[in-house]
């Protein structure tokens, strides 16, 4: 991605992420195709016009974290609001046809973070 | 077709089975409850930064973490806290490994409008995500270190 697309600020416990036509994007219809690898993923025929996601309000820390398992480290910061706003769009040409655009507004949080890590070769 | 198109043809396959043997290895997938444009929209993660173009034209393509989330049989956990506290879900939030830098995950319901662009008809819809980017150096497949800034769809 270019630069200045993501910011992170752990001191802040912030972040942002900021994009604009993210071409050659699959759209696979549904959320089946998306996750089968016995599925179909059709073509690339998807672009993502504009996203922007802001995440702020630490609720949790998750300090000093260190995973020998899964060979990854680092400090983690649960985060309580974030909102996205995106446009996509699945082009005429495709033969289909669609757009998308989201309200920040309802955006509901399953679960975000943000941190610092280092895994593979880096963990140690 | 002539030998200049299939040529330009086969590159075009090639280029879509690489990006989607990256996908189905290192980018993995959204999960959840979307519709058209929902959670089938997908990227790949690739870097494109300071670095890029100073070792070579070609964007660094990153490698997946070696974990395997079955299903869907993918390079990623699920998202949630990293201390392994809600398994299967949590652990590396990172889809890339060999990699040191800041993170950010959201796994995210919101709603919008979908809109036929054949007949202009708008539907309210609800869209699942969990979006990632990875910022910071990493070593690509290529062995050598890159920085940049990826993302997962």
């Amino acid at each position: 991605m270019p630069e200045g697309t993501g910011e992170v600020d752990l001191d802040d416990g912030t972040a942002e992420f900021h994009a604009e036509n993210i071409c050659a994007v699959f759209d696979a219809f549904t959320v089946g195709n998306s996750l089968s690898p016995n599925r179909p993923l059709g073509f690339v025929s998807g672009r993502i016009d504009s996203v922007d996601i802001k995440w702020s309000g630490v609720t949790k820390n998750f300090l000093g974290i260190h995973d020998a398992t899964n060979h990854f480290m680092g400090d983690f910061f649960q985060i309580g609001n974030v909102t996205i706003a995106v446009t996509a769009t699945t082009p005429k040409s495709t033969g289909h046809g669609f757009r998308f655009v989201s309200d920040p507004a309802t955006t509901t949080v399953n679960y975000a973070q943000i941190g610092s890590e280092r895994n593979g070769v880096f963990f140690s | 077709m002539n030998e200049e198109k299939s040529i330009s043809w086969n590159k075009l396959q090639e280029k879509w089975l690489t990006r989607r043997t990256l996908i189905r290895g290192a980018a993995g997938t959204a999960a959840g409850a979307g519709l058209l444009l929902g959670s089938g929209l997908r990227s790949a993660a690739f870097a494109d930064e300071e670095d890029e173009g100073k070792h070579n034209k070609c964007k660094a393509l990153a490698r997946p973490i070696p974990h395997i989330t079955t299903p869907p049989g993918q390079h990623f956990f699920f998202p949630g806290p990293p201390d392994g506290s809600a398994p299967p879900a949590g652990f590396d939030p990172s889809t890339i490994t060999d990699f040191k830098g800041v993170v950010a995950n959201a796994d995210l319901i919101f709603g919008g409008t979908g809109t036929d662009l054949n007949t202009g008809v708008g539907t309210a819809y609800t869209f699942h995500t969990d979006w990632r980017f990875f910022k910071g150096t990493f070593v690509a497949i290529d062995r050598l270190e890159h920085k940049g800034t990826l993302t997962f769809i």
